[in-house]
């Protein structure tokens, strides 16, 4: 009895927190949005609520969309795929993701880093944060470097215990080296090595190769 | 006059005589003292330990005033570089947030704000300050843990990434923002 009780005045006490969250994203979203975008942006927003999902990101790329003046169809479709990306994120990291990873993982999925890539950075930091390993991911992607080289040297580099500070000193390095006119692969695959190397307990010869995932890329 | 008297008598007389040759020896000494006084450069002034007298406030003033003009250069010189001057600490700040300081040079921008998941993407909620260079524009803005997307307006027109931040993978309406984690290890 005192447990139903207690579960009553939990729904009663956080209800309104939730409706009230809820009504502000929408109302931000019919504030900024013509009403025949909002009403289907909004549909997406609470689809992805209905699964659990994040719904701030979903927002975030609609407002952003208004902001940068793009049209009614790109602003949907863009809002529409990220809630697809989010939903992948979570079939890959689990559903006890934070919301921050599936925010990292759904813009990894999103430039073509396989869900399993995901999946195998989950088993290889199965307890903490994987936002900056997605996030340096994502990083290698959008300054050129392959997918498969950009996933291979996080997962390498997380297998190998690299803490966040390492992996964005890491990112630093390689992007000195991009813009010092290196080839994106070689310049991911001397940072990793140079990671490697410096990272206690890991064989030094493991930094001259690239551990690489049996059938991945 | 008794003996004891006689005897104080020839004391006090035997002082009174001249000593042979300490006329010659005072000259000497005044002419040696003369000479080195003249062959003393500025060098030794500065060695010489009796060289400056100086009042104790006296000296605590030049100190003081030898300590103002050395912080007053350093800023100047700082400001010369573009460095950024410390921005106020934000007084106060919502449970589970951080400040974070933006800096991005903008070469004759005549202004410059931030856009972000955290102000709604609009650019008139959070304007930049010039700094003293013209060049450097700085906001501070309190931030929710968690993982932001953002970039910089320049005149209302022009969307550009931090160059010193990752980049978000996708370019969803045409250019690429910038990525900002807070409250993991550190801001990244």
């Amino acid at each position: 009895m005192r447990r139903v009780l207690a579960l009553a005045l939990a729904s009663v006490l956080l209800a309104p927190g939730r409706a009230s969250g809820d009504e502000s994203e929408e109302a931000r979203l019919r504030a900024r949005l013509e009403p025949e975008l909002a009403t289907p942006v909004i549909e997406v927003v609470r689809s992805a609520a209905a699964q659990g999902l994040p719904t701030a990101p979903l927002v975030a790329r609609a407002l952003e969309g208004a902001s940068r003046q793009a049209g009614d169809a790109a602003i949907l479709d863009a809002v529409r795929r990220y809630a697809t990306g989010l939903a992948a994120a979570r079939r890959a990291l689990g559903s006890t993701a934070r919301a921050a990873e599936l925010d990292a993982g759904a813009g990894a999925l999103m430039a073509g880093v396989p869900e399993d890539s995901l999946a195998s950075l989950k088993r290889a930091r199965p307890s903490g944060s994987l936002v900056i390993p997605l996030v340096v991911l994502s990083d290698f992607v959008a300054r050129g470097v392959p997918v498969a080289d950009a996933s291979n040297a996080v997962l390498a580099a997380t297998r190998a215990g690299a803490a966040d500070p390492a992996l964005l000193r890491m990112r630093e390095r390689i992007h000195e080296r991009i813009l010092r006119g290196e080839a994106p692969t070689g310049a991911s695959r001397e940072g990793l090595r140079e990671l490697l190397m410096k990272t206690p307990g890991t064989p030094k010869e493991r930094g001259s190769r690239e551990p690489r995932e049996k059938g991945r890329p | 006059m008794n003996g004891d008297e006689r005897w104080d008598d020839d004391v006090r007389v035997e002082y009174q005589l001249p000593i042979e040759g300490e006329e010659q020896a005072r000259d000497r000494a005044i002419r040696r003292l003369r000479r080195e006084s003249a062959t003393r450069g500025i060098g030794a002034w500065w060695v010489d330990p009796d060289a400056l007298r100086m009042r104790p406030a006296l000296a605590a003033a030049c100190v003081f005033a030898v300590l103002l003009i050395g912080a007053w250069s350093g800023a100047a010189w700082m400001a010369s570089r573009g460095a950024r001057a410390p921005l106020p600490p934000i007084a106060t700040l919502p449970s589970g947030s951080t400040a974070v300081t933006f800096v991005f040079r903008a070469p004759g921008a005549t202004r410059v704000s931030l856009v972000g998941d955290f102000n709604g993407w609009d650019p008139d909620a959070t304007p930049l300050a010039r700094a003293t260079t013209g060049e450097i524009w700085t906001a501070q803005v309190p931030l929710q843990h968690g993982l932001h997307a953002y970039a910089f307006v320049i005149d209302g027109r022009d969307w550009e990434p931090d160059p010193s931040a990752p980049l978000a993978p996708v370019a969803t309406f045409g250019r690429r923002n910038s990525l900002l984690v807070v409250g993991e290890d550190r801001a990244l």
